[in-house]
């Protein structure tokens, strides 16, 4: 979490950032005019402006976000859903966490777009396919990330939802789910920015749909501004996504040491 | 205070199974708390004041013995018997308001009845103006009479607390006494405290248990003659420094076997 600095920092900051920015387009610029890549591989970035422009007053690309901000969006809720509730279950069960994480564990160090067969067998070339890439990619980094925070939750805790008598959907509710919104707020953005992956993989590979295939029709066209201009599109997606999660999950009351468990 | 006691704890004992063979943490201990009193336990490190207080709490349910709480045998947790811990216990994602309100939500008391008390709550802990208040805001003396607050949300026929101002020093001890002196005036709470401290024992309590080093007895029951109310005021006084030497010669002895006890086994 990015801790609150004095506004003559975030100034500095911000002036930083602009630089760096203007930099990059700059040397952006020098590259493409440099005459060492092949023509029309780095275009100006006017030329991608225009692109984007385009793109934005054409209801074709439009279609094209609206699925794949659709795929993102269900992989993202069914795989976030099913990685807290795997993640409690692992975290709270010792025999569970035992037998059950290190599998986990290889799953999640495996690349998911190997099991893309699989899911268009079972699901269709469709979205279905697409969402539950998505949603197969994002569960793995919240369950893990959910299982270790449960272990993480001072003893303390627990010992007063014990002394009350609370019962266990008690105990989620009012204790587990708070403690552990630091690891889903990560376990959140870690898998926002995969079920992207995700979803646009699996877009590229075989589909007809989205903007991973826009993309991709664009490459096959050589209209390389355009393609940059989705690549933009799916940045921002990407970094706004991010930015809302964090924004959105975060404990109440001041951030400070003791509020980190 | 009637005769019959709320909380009745007849020849109760504990044993541990360790490496090293079979530990003896509480031996055969017997005690009848009545209504509204209040009575410490005081102990050297180890002498199983806080596995007592586990099994009345229902923390620690395999014992020998009979606990009863209002003639029922105790045999699990519940809310009847509110604890207070030395750690800290205070959910940093709720102002102090929202804590004392967590145990009414979990009964599902409606939303205007658990403020109600929860504000009269945190008032009679003399933290009125903290409502909105996140536990990190406050001192470690606050957020540990914010835990009081809610352990006595519920209205528990008895409050057990385990050394709860371990963790702060001396004065602010002596201050939360007379919070706790007052609260015990107020409410005429049954209460069990468990402590190390002396004076803290000899300012709050009706009775003091004074129990032995390995295996815990009780060796020696002192009661409390002093004038209610009490304050901390009265600590320079002739006679509360008679109950503290008192108390201290029985104490002496069975704290020195501790620290005897622990230094051999560091020494093998």
């Amino acid at each position: 979490m990015t801790q609150t600095l004095p506004p003559t920092l975030i100034s500095r900051v911000m002036l930083y950032r602009v630089t760096a920015a203007l930099v990059l387009l700059g040397l952006w610029e020098a590259a493409g005019a440099s005459g060492l890549f092949f023509k029309g591989v780095l275009p100006s970035t006017l030329l991608i402006g225009k692109s984007f422009l385009r793109l934005m007053g054409d209801t074709l690309f439009w279609s094209h976000f609206n699925v794949t901000l659709f795929e993102i969006l269900s992989g993202f809720a069914i795989g976030s859903t099913l990685g807290i509730i795997a993640g409690l279950a692992l975290g709270m069960n010792r025999y569970a966490g035992h037998v059950l994480e290190p599998v986990v564990e290889y799953l999640a160090a495996t690349p998911k777009v190997v099991f893309l067969p699989i899911l268009l067998i079972l699901f269709g070339i469709g979205v279905g396919s697409k969402i539950s890439l998505a949603a197969l990619s994002c569960f793995f980094p919240m369950s893990l990330s959910l299982a270790a925070g449960v272990r993480g939750i001072k003893p303390m805790f627990l010992r007063v939802g014990q002394t009350l008598n609370l019962t266990l959907l008690q105990r989620i509710r009012m204790i587990y789910l708070p403690a552990l919104v630091p690891p889903i707020s990560t376990g959140l953005r870690l898998g926002f920015g995969i079920a992207t992956v995700g979803s646009l993989l699996s877009e590229i590979k075989l589909s007809n749909k989205g903007l991973g295939h826009a993309a991709m029709q664009a490459y096959a066209r050589f209209d390389i501004p355009t393609m940059m201009a989705i690549l933009i599109v799916i940045f921002a997606l990407a970094g706004i996504g991010n930015m809302l999660i964090g924004r959105i999950v975060r404990l109440p009351g001041p951030h400070t040491r003791h509020n980190a468990n | 205070m009637s005769d019959t006691p709320t909380l009745r704890i007849k020849n109760v004992s504990k044993h541990f199974e360790t490496g090293k063979g079979r530990v003896t943490a509480v031996d055969d201990v017997s005690l009848d708390i009545r209504q509204g009193e209040f009575i410490s336990i005081i102990g050297p490190s180890g002498c199983g004041k806080s596995t007592l207080m586990n099994m009345i709490g229902g923390l620690l349910t395999d014992y020998e013995g009979d606990i009863q709480l209002d003639g029922k045998k105790v045999s699990g947790c519940q809310p009847e018997i509110g604890m207070v811990f030395q750690e800290e216990s205070t959910f940093p994602w709720r102002t102090a308001i929202e804590n004392v309100t967590f145990p009414l939500e979990a009964a599902g008391l409606p939303k205007e009845k658990r403020l109600a008390r929860a504000y009269e709550l945190l008032d009679l802990v003399g933290l009125s103006g903290f409502e909105n208040h996140f536990p990190s805001e406050l001192s470690g003396g606050m957020r540990q009479r914010i835990a009081i607050a809610r352990t006595l949300a519920f209205q528990p026929r008895i409050l057990l607390m385990d050394e709860p101002f371990a963790a702060l020093d001396e004065q602010t001890r002596h201050l939360l006494g007379d919070k706790v002196v007052q609260i015990q005036n107020q409410l005429k709470q049954t209460t069990l405290l468990i402590t190390h401290n002396i004076a803290e024992a000899v300012q709050l309590s009706d009775r003091v248990l004074i129990m032995t080093f390995r295996p815990g007895r009780i060796k020696r029951v002192v009661e409390i003659n002093l004038p209610r109310p009490r304050s901390s005021e009265m600590i320079g006084s002739e006679k509360f420094s008679a109950y503290v030497a008192e108390i201290w010669a029985d104490l002496r002895q069975e704290a020195s076997k501790g620290l005897k006890e622990t230094e051999a086994a560091a020494a093998h």
